[in-house]
């Protein structure tokens, strides 16, 4: 994996190389009216917005040249990990439990309202480890449903639970990241407050264990579970993530998602500058950039997800006063182990 | 003498497949053992391994299931490489056709059919509670049952063909001269069919059951994530909880057991080829 992306990487850059040399060669006067380059570290499934609406107005704004590198998380950390003291991405855009890591790592250089001034217009608890990094849109998680099966859309988590569904439930598996507030639900809905039921999870795995009548199945892989949901042997996944709920109901699928009285939670989708960055203010603008308004309300309805600047209104399907959740990244990482662990042994058929 | 035949040339054309399986199969293995043995709990971590209840459930699980499976696979496919044996030109090329071309289908694919299949409105239920055994239509998805179904599925053509190939070679004049001397075909079967394939069904059972102990997909697929294997387990280890100590010493366990398997089937084979 990480052989094939190096080599990849190499072709490109070669080619880049070789197309950059035959313009020196074609127009010398080039050399004075050099673009800058800023190269962003990303998810393979970010290509088609970044490269469709970010980079074409961030270029126009900034006069450079944008490069998206999409691939997975944990190969984007590597890529920073060995180019440490020399990077050539500037930024990158992960999900926050990596970039727990990268700041252990010490590969981040934190953001500050005097770099990046729209840090002052986001939501509470959008930036985490001393502003290390920032969330800029959220994909949330509520309950689907198949509109065949249910008349009326489920309106609280502790639906899940009741009898009458026998078997007709799934949940996704604790390690998948959706699947962690499965886990602090059942917590809430045993009478914790979400901050306590993060810590200790004890309440809600005994929660949990009253809804194991009820579960068709702990999914690992998303579009089985969501297979099983729209021909209607399963009734509710829960927790289900807009992003891939409702781009099924988009493209025709009995199914829709919706928000529970309790609250949904958000998902994870963090941006930040990397340590020793080239380019380092255009890094910053960038990052400022996406948390601004102007770029998070073109984004949101496409990517089916939630802004984090104040100023960008909820998506349509989500009530204004639905209260929307954050997840404790730094206690999720040291924590998960044990919970899977139990999990394993608790949830077992 | 011997000197000669420590030479013998012809050893030589097994050195590229020595030497890939050295480099590709064996040092990673060595790896592995050695992370197991010497890593950071070292021997501790198969102590404490063996200390946890749970890891009894997963070995009762893998071995369950896997012992099933083979137990299926042998109970359908002994008839079938018996049919096979007997019959002759296009009928047993159709049989062989339909035991190996389902083998070029990926396992995946056939995980992600048996889903459907096992449904609650799957064709199983709709035939089980159409002939009336079932009261309701019920569903074996994400069951054992229809974990042991599914898998068996999978790999019943590794029980036929070793059968088979010991079968064919079986002389038929055995079966008529016992017949002449009054033997019926229950007794034939027993006394002279059965025991002339016992190193195929040997070699068929090592076979299923060391796939069917160490099988990933199948079991994430068609059962999903509350029945955990060795193999399951190891995969999650590595590549979830990042305990590559786990990971290694279930792997270890999962390989010592698989040999065992093998090595036992493999003795007793030669056993009963040399009995008979």
């Amino acid at each position: 994996m990480d052989a094939f992306a190096q080599a990849r990487l190499t072709r490109r850059s070669l080619l880049a190389g070789g197309a950059a040399a035959a313009t020196l060669v074609a127009s010398p006067s080039i050399l004075r009216a050099q673009t800058k380059e800023l190269v962003v570290g990303g998810a393979a499934g970010h290509k088609p917005w970044v490269e469709s609406t970010v980079v074409p107005m961030f270029e126009k704004k900034y006069n450079c040249k944008v490069i998206f590198e999409g691939t997975r998380s944990l190969v984007n950390l590597e890529k920073m990990q060995k180019n440490k003291g020399s990077q050539y991405m500037s930024v990158v855009q992960m999900d926050d439990p990596v970039m727990i890591l990268a700041v252990k790592e010490g590969l981040l250089d934190p953001l500050t309202p005097a770099k990046a001034p729209n840090l002052a217009n986001l939501l509470p608890g959008s930036t985490h480890m001393d502003a290390m990094w920032a969330n800029y849109l959220q994909p949330w998680l509520g309950v689907a449903y198949s509109k065949t099966a249910m008349k009326t859309p489920p309106s609280s988590w502790a639906e899940m639970f009741d009898p009458k569904y026998k078997g007709r439930i799934i949940i996704p598996s604790l390690q998948n990241t959706e699947g962690l507030p499965a886990l602090f639900v059942a917590g809430l809905l045993a009478g914790g407050t979400l901050e306590a039921v993060q810590k200790d999870t004890d309440a809600g795995f005994k929660k949990l264990a009253a809804l194991k009548p009820n579960l068709l199945t702990i999914y690992t892989q998303q579009p089985q579970a969501y297979n099983l949901l729209e021909q209607g042997e399963a009734y509710m996944i829960g927790p289900a993530m807009s992003s891939y709920a409702l781009e099924r109901k988009a493209a025709g699928a009995p199914i829709d998602l919706v928000a529970p009285k309790e609250g949904v939670f958000a998902m994870p989708s963090g941006i930040a500058v990397i340590k020793g960055a080239p380019q380092s203010e255009l890094a910053f603008a960038y990052v400022n950039e996406m948390l601004g308004a102007e770029l998070q309300s073109k984004l949101a309805g496409p990517t089916f997800s939630l802004a984090t600047n104040k100023a960008v209104p909820k998506p349509e399907g989500l009530g204004a006063d639905v209260k929307i959740h954050q997840i404790d990244w730094a206690n999720v990482a040291a924590q998960r182990n044990d919970w899977i662990k139990r999990w394993d042994r608790d949830m077992a058929i | 003498m011997s000197a000669a035949r420590r030479l013998d040339p012809v050893l030589l054309l097994a050195a590229p497949a020595v030497l890939y399986l050295a480099i590709v199969y064996g040092l990673p293995l060595l790896f592995l053992l050695g992370r197991s043995l010497f890593g950071a709990g070292g021997l501790a971590s198969f102590g404490s391994f063996f200390a946890d209840p749970f890891s009894w459930i997963v070995l009762g699980n893998t071995l369950r299931s896997a012992a099933l499976v083979t137990l299926v696979c042998l109970v359908i496919g002994y008839p079938t490489a018996l049919v096979l044996a007997r019959a002759g030109g296009l009928v047993q090329a159709a049989i062989l056709v339909a035991i190996i071309l389902p083998l070029s289908v990926g396992v995946v694919v056939k995980a992600f059919a048996w889903q459907i299949v096992l449904r609650r409105d799957g064709i199983v239920s709709q035939i089980m509670t159409g002939i009336g055994l079932w009261s309701e239509p019920q569903r074996l998805l994400f069951t054992e049952t229809g974990l042991v179904i599914g898998a068996a599925n999978i790999f019943v053509p590794f029980m036929i063909l070793p059968i088979y190939s010991v079968l064919k070679l079986v002389d038929p004049r055995l079966g008529e001269a016992a017949a002449t001397l009054g033997a019926s075909p229950v007794y034939r079967f027993f006394k002279v069919a059965l025991p002339l394939s016992l190193p195929g069904i040997v070699t068929g059972i090592a076979f299923v059951f060391s796939m069917a102990a160490s099988m990933y997909v199948i079991p994430s697929l068609v059962i999903g994530d509350r029945f955990q294997t060795l193999a399951t387990l190891t995969g999650r280890s590595f590549l979830f909880m990042r305990n590559e100590q786990l990971g290694s010493t279930t792997a270890v366990v999962l390989l010592a057991l698989t040999v065992a398997i093998v090595v036992a089937s493999s003795w007793l084979s030669r056993r009963l080829g040399g009995a008979s």
